[in-house]
């Protein structure tokens, strides 16, 4: 090895110098069993893929050989939990029971350490063979994600299986193998045959790994400048002004968080490129090689380089698999139609070999004695002597699904599209023109008027939105492996699988190339993975749709006074604005020129208050509200309640108030909650329990000032007030509901834990998805054209209730005083009981 | 002299003829053969209105002239008919044409204590505008700042006084002796201190479907309690019993009632040519219908801006005043005089148009439920005797049964339609399950009472109304309806007449006898 700082050399002429195997690879001489018998072997990684398997074949094939597993806590659950579980799975259920269950497994046959990865604990003094299969298995992990687990924790784990073979007096106590597991791929962009060798390169991992450590500590401190910050604001504000500071806020950190990972994994990307890798995961894995290779340097060592590892052939039985890995959200996505073209080259290898090919290969090489200080490589894969083109899979694929369709929901099969292979550059042009079509309409559908038809374009382009993405990232990810001509020369595997004894070869082959494609992909893997989906989406059909929060009320069996529910007024319990409700009561007492001028006013200023509603809610309603200054607040009241009621009640949603009449049968109290004036929400009294509303303040003789006596309950001040008030009042707001209509309602709803949105705008309907709130669609439909109404107001409609005031309006007056004071609300001076009523809109 | 009314046979000279849709009128053709009831072309009017009216209360039947029976310091109460039981006429109002000959006569008595009371029942509380225009400005401002005209409210029980407690009537008169035989009756306090009541009333119907019929019908259900008036139109009333409790209350309190019958002039002047026969349209008559027909294609809410604009042009026949029961029975008489049209037979098939405004959406829209009431209990009992079609037969309605409700007028029917029909269109077991539960809501009630909606209970007695017909009729089609609407109200739905006869001739075969009511203006058939 005598490259200088880059690998360049070692490119295109792959079978030259240390590239190349010198020596004859050990193989095996008698049955596994025996070889592996007494010894004691340590798995790293068996709530893993392959791990899992290793272990299952361990306990079932190799009887006199003791397993012991290194497995990490997660969260609250310790090592031996989690191997609980792994040996609770079907496979293990014959092993299990001479034990008597898992529990009894786990005790007989399989020592458990606890223990994480980069920090691996000391290990018992009698082990004699290390499998090392752990390892960060996304191909973009985050830069320091993957040294730390690729490079370190491989180091670490080599350090202190050397430490437990070292006697007192520094010498080896014991011969032990270390088995590494690692993958083809670690060829990088390198082109052609690969040999059973390490890879040429004088890449020194320390300096790299530093570097990339150090490189992603300063990517999380530039998250945190603040011209970083600001700019994450920006973006959240865009997006969630309308809803409130906090969830802004909290979008914010979701932002900056998201962009250091994304940086992170740039980072790794970029520095991978920059040295003739792919992506991190093959180049931290590449230097992981290295680190065995030097670390080793006094033990035995072997390195196994699967390809890409898809389920088994035959054990434990056809088509096992856990987990997905890399190719199924691929097929998974062509069987639903949603892939419409892939930048492979159809002439790639793919080369895909079962898992239980890898294992046995894995359990062949760690019984096999190396020659100590020679680390030996064995690629597991097909594609040297059985290869399968890109085209050959994709038809294999295609065959499956014509013949087995997806059938999701009920509109029948979806059409397969017919992959051209035109090449990534035409691929990666149709996927710009899309994302930026995409984001075109994104921001034009903003604009669009409030609809049902607008909510179904939304929802469209939101579901393509999402197939753009998994496009780009998927074929982001697999673009370089999908289009490698790489070419592994398997002779030492083949060599090793050989020698097995013959009575082994039933159970442990591992020839790559003594199986059918058409036998192993069309009929064995493809249904595999296929199956577990289709149960889920048969399970879903059967289920009916996703859990709603809009529950049948009659049947509820909450405690009276413990729930309530809280309504939004404008556009959910009633179809008006705040601008149109102050015409209502402005216009009916102004001359045909003096309504004029006053539209005229509002016209002219109606820009202004879009942009005020966008940003701030509160602000916006203080302005229109400084217009009622000079009003009478008692007339206004009276004005309501003769005059006004008829819009009020014509403009009400039948299912609203049908909804709220069924919470206030089954004991909830009812809220209702709006950024309006109190006065306007007169006619709705006998609804709602509770009735928080914004009062306009007056002046010793009952006049409005313009003001309000406190802030608008808008956006966020509303979930506080509800927090409040359950609070107070002993109400739980998990089994509570809200019913909102508008993208600053947000906060509301988050707040209960049965959010229902009401034809929402398409900032909220997003909202409602991602969380999976129950939509409803309550129209309320005025018989009068909207704007006709204000200017035929004249007089009263109703008279004014004469004899005995009805009983029901004062007791509803009083519930809605007392929850007001009790939660902490100013009452402010309604005015009402200070002033006398004057009625300045008189008789005309 | 008026030309009565006939029945036209459909030939192959017969133009399209004119059906009310909803808020649109259409032209259809009927099958040859289809006998077409026309009503009479309206009665010569009363020339002098103030002078019939003047004289009507100088020489009333069976009862002192009305001069003779106001003395000052007495109280007099004058009830009135809302714009419910009889729509809004043209300026001035033919009630308050009379109701201001009855107060010049009240103020030359000296009577000072006199107060305004709109029978509204459990109807909607007539708005001030409607007061405005049924009474005159003179008649409402003298009274209605004082609070001296109010609308009448059948849940006020401290303004109600029991003429009769519930339990002490007749015993049970039908077979089956229902408990609620037993009912209460109890009517505004004001009328029962009152010295006397001038009942003032506009005959233009003979109570079919529950509409108000004879003066009598107002003050049982225009003036009395809930309980008094669910006896009346509750299920299974019996017919008589609204004249009845009429009886009872005129026998606790002095009635002077005062009735004005009216013609049959149901459209407004612009339109009465929609009221002709069609072979005798003029031009300018189809110029008309043309703007109209364009103008009515609008979207519903615009359409109704159109038919709410128009007044009614409706004369007065004749004016009786006296006793309630004689002036009742004149009133009857004097309608039927006008409307009946004599026919032969029951027919297989019984066509209907609902026209765009009914009593109960003055204002409003006229939801499924109340265009169903309008066919099946107001059109299909337009008879003096038989119905019209025989028993089993197939009625088709023209209505386009849109789902749209005025959450002001008719919240109760709103929920009706959503819960309740669902579960059933039984009116027993709506009786049974529901009734009593709307009876007592206590948002329809406070809506009824301070704002101007209908009390929760219309939608149950407009479907008693329609109940019988329901079921007599083999299959009830609404042609070029809402699918969704029909098949709710328990009906069929067809895209045209045709579509609609080839689906009743399953059971009224390929030729049945066809016969068209050609309404509005009303008219009352007499099967002979």
């Amino acid at each position: 090895m005598t490259a200088s700082t880059a690998p360049a050399e070692a490119f295109g002429t792959p079978l030259h110098g240390a590239t190349q195997a010198e020596h004859p690879a050990p193989t095996l001489d008698g049955r596994l069993a025996d070889l592996l018998a007494d010894k004691k072997i340590l798995l790293t990684g068996v709530t893993g893929f392959i791990g899992e398997q290793l272990l299952w074949k361990i306990l079932n094939d190799l009887p006199d050989t003791r397993a012991a597993v290194l497995v990490r806590r997660k969260g609250s659950a310790t090592a031996r939990d989690r191997m609980t579980s792994v040996v609770k799975k079907k496979i293990f259920k014959p092993l299990a029971e001479p034990y008597g269950g898992p529990d009894g497994l786990l005790d007989a046959k399989i020592d458990i350490i606890e223990g994480d990865l980069p920090n691996v604990p000391k290990l018992p003094t009698d082990i004699d063979i290390v499998v090392h299969c752990a390892g960060d298995v996304s191909f973009d992990p985050p830069i320091d994600r993957a040294f730390n687990t690729n490079l370190i924790g491989t180091a670490n784990l080599i350090d202190r299986f050397l430490e437990s073979c070292t006697g007192p007096d520094g010498t080896f106590t014991r011969m032990p193998h270390y088995v590494h597991v690692s993958t083809a791929y670690t060829a990088g962009r390198r082109r052609g045959a690969i040999g059973e060798a390490p890879h040429a390169h004088d890449i020194d991992y320390e300096a790299e790994m530093a570097a990339g450590l150090k490189i992603a500590a300063e990517i999380e401190t530039q998250s945190r400048t603040a011209d970083q910050l600001a700019k994450f604001r920006k973006a959240a504000e865009r997006e969630h002004r309308a809803a409130g500071h906090l969830i802004t806020a909290t979008d914010t950190e979701r932002r900056r968080k998201e962009w250091v990972q994304q940086k992170l994994v740039q980072a790794g990307t970029e520095r991978a490129r920059s040295l003739g890798w792919t992506d991190a995961y093959t180049f931290t894995k590449a230097l992981g090689e290295k680190v065995v290779a030097d670390k080793c340097a006094g033990i035995r060592a072997s390195i196994a380089r699967p390809a890409i590892v898809e389920s088994s052939l035959k054990h434990p039985y056809p088509g096992w698999i856990e987990g997905f890995k890399m190719a199924e959200p691929i097929i998974l996505a062509y069987g639903r139609g949603e892939l419409p073209e892939f930048p492979a080259s159809p002439e790639a290898i793919c080369d895909v070999v079962p898992c239980d090919y890898v294992v046995n290969a894995t359990l062949a090489v760690a019984a096999t004695e190396p020659k100590v200080g020679v680390c030996e490589y064995y690629h597991v894969s097909s594609g040297a002597r059985n290869p399968m083109s890109f085209r050959e899979f994709y038809g294999y694929v295609r065959d499956y699904f014509l013949e087995h369709p997806m059938v999701a929901g009920e509109r029948g099969a979806p059409a397969l599209p017919q992959w051209q292979f035109p090449g990534a550059a035409s691929i990666e042009r149709f996927l710009s023109r899309s994302e930026r079509g995409h984001q075109l309409a994104n921001t034009l559908i903003k604009f669009a008027p409030r609809s049902e038809r607008t909510r179904k374009a939304a929802r469209d382009l939101d579901r393509f939105g999402s197939r753009i993405n998994f496009l780009r990232s998927y074929l982001g990810l697999y673009n370089e492996y999908a289009q490698s001509e790489l070419h592994f020369v398997d002779d030492n595997t083949l060599r090793l699988t050989r020698s097995l004894h013959p009575d082994d070869q039933e159970t442990f082959s591992f020839d790559t190339g003594d199986y059918d494609w058409t036998e192993y992909i069309l009929h064995t893997h493809i249904p595999a993975i296929v199956a577990p989906v289709r149960r889920l989406e048969e399970l879903r059909r059967r289920r009916g749709n996703r859990a709603t929060t809009f529950v049948d009320l009659s049947r509820t069996k909450d405690k009276p006074g413990e729930v309530l529910a809280a309504f939004d007024l404008d556009g959910t319990v009633m179809s008006t604005n705040v601008i149109e409700q102050y015409l209502w009561t402005k216009l009916p007492d102004l001359a045909p020129t003096g309504q004029l001028r006053e539209i005229a006013s509002i016209a002219r200023k109606l820009p202004s208050y879009l942009r005020a509603d966008r940003t701030d809610r509160g602000m916006f309603l203080r302005t229109i509200y400084r217009r009622y200054a000079g009003a009478d607040l008692a007339a206004l009241e009276e004005f309501v309640d003769t005059v006004l009621a008829r819009e009020i009640l014509s403009r009400l949603s039948p299912e609203a108030v049908r909804r709220a009449r069924e919470h206030r049968e089954a004991g909830h109290t009812t809220v209702l909650i709006t950024g309006a004036i109190r006065p306007l929400t007169r006619p709705l009294r006998p609804l709602f329990d509770v009735i928080v509303a914004s009062d306009l303040a007056t002046d010793a003789n009952g006049i409005c000032t313009g003001f309000l006596t406190g802030p608008p309950m808008v956006g966020e001040s509303r979930a506080a007030w509800l927090n409040h008030y359950a609070n107070l009042h002993g109400i739980d707001l998990s089994r509570s509901y809200a019913y909102a209509d508008s993208h600053p309602d947000l906060a509301m709803l988050s707040v209960v834990g049965r959010p229902v949105v009401v034809s929402p705008d398409i900032a909220l309907m997003r909202a409602a998805t991602a969380n999976g709130w129950s939509s409803v669609i309550w129209s309320s439909k005025a018989q009068d054209p909207r704007w006709t109404r204000p200017f035929r107001i004249r007089g009263r409609d109703v008279p004014p209730a004469t004899g005995s005031t009805p009983q029901l309006e004062s007791s509803a007056e009083s519930s809605a005083e007392s929850g007001r004071e009790s939660a902490g609300e100013s009452a402010g001076g309604s005015g009402a009981e200070s002033s006398s009523a004057v009625d300045v809109r008189g008789e005309r | 002299m008026a030309r009565p009314g006939f029945v036209l046979e459909v030939d192959d000279r017969t133009p399209a003829l004119l059906v009310p849709d909803g808020p649109r009128v259409r032209l259809e053709r009927f099958p040859l053969g289809t006998e077409v009831l026309y009503p009479a072309e309206p009665l010569p009017a009363v020339g002098d209105l103030v002078a019939a009216i003047d004289a009507a209360l100088a020489a009333p039947a069976e009862s002192r002239p009305l001069a003779d029976q106001l003395r000052p310091g007495m109280r007099l109460t004058i009830v009135f008919d809302s714009v419910t039981a009889a729509p809004a006429l043209r300026t001035p109002d033919v009630r308050g044409r009379i109701i201001e000959r009855v107060l010049v006569q009240a103020a030359a008595a000296g009577v000072d204590d006199v107060q305004l009371i709109c029978a509204t029942g459990l109807n909607r509380r007539n708005t001030q505008g409607e007061l405005r225009q049924l009474l005159g400005e003179r008649v409402f401002r003298s009274f209605y700042a004082d609070g001296n005209l109010t609308n009448h409210d059948a849940l006020d029980r401290d303004r109600l006084t029991v003429l009769r407690p519930a339990g002490q009537g007749q015993p049970a008169s039908q077979p089956e002796g229902r408990p609620d035989d037993q009912y209460e009756i109890a009517v505004n306090s004001r009328l029962a201190e009152s010295d006397l009541v001038v009942a003032v009333h506009l005959a233009h119907d003979i109570g079919q479907g529950g509409l108000t019929g004879s003066g009598l019908g107002m003050l049982s259900t225009g003036l009395t309690s809930l309980e008094t008036i669910r006896a009346v139109r509750g299920y299974g009333a019996p017919q008589g019993r609204i004249d009845e409790i009429g009886a009872a209350i005129t026998e606790a309190v002095p009635v002077f009632a005062v009735e004005a019958v009216l013609d049959n002039n149901s459209y407004p002047p612009a339109l009465d040519f929609l009221a002709t026969r069609e072979w005798e349209w003029t031009l300018k008559s189809q110029a008309k219908l043309l703007a109209l027909r364009g103008a009515t294609a609008l979207p519903s809410r615009y359409s109704l801006l159109i038919n709410d604009r128009l007044e009614s042009g409706y004369r007065v026949t004749a004016v009786n005043a006296g006793a309630p029961a004689p002036v009742a029975a004149a009133g009857r008489a004097r309608v039927l005089e006008q409307q009946q049209v004599e026919v032969s037979g029951q027919a297989d098939v019984l066509v209907l148009g609902v026209p765009a405004v009914t009593p109960y959406s003055i204002g409003s829209v006229t939801d499924p439920v109340l265009a169903a009431w309008h066919a099946l209990g107001v059109g299909y009992n337009s008879v003096t005797g038989e119905p019209l079609v025989r028993p089993g037969g197939a009625v088709i309605v023209y209505h386009p049964l849109a789902q749209e409700f005025s959450t002001l007028q008719h919240p109760a029917t709103v929920d009706f339609f959503a819960d309740v029909l669902p579960t059933t269109t039984d009116a027993a077991e709506l009786a049974d399950r529901f009734e009593s539960k709307y009876a007592d809501d206590p948002w329809y009630s406070q809506l009824y009472r301070t704002s101007q909606a209908f009390h929760g209970l219309l939608p149950f007695h407009l479907w008693y109304q329609l109940a019988p017909a329901a079921e007599q009729a083999g299959d009830v089609i609404f042609v070029g309806a809402d699918r969704g609407s029909a098949a709710r109200l328990g009906f069929r739905a067809a895209s045209t007449l045709a579509d609609a006869l080839e689906i009743t001739s399953a059971t009224v075969g390929r030729t049945p006898r066809i016969r068209y009511l050609h309404t509005p203006p009303a008219l009352l058939g007499s099967v002979t």
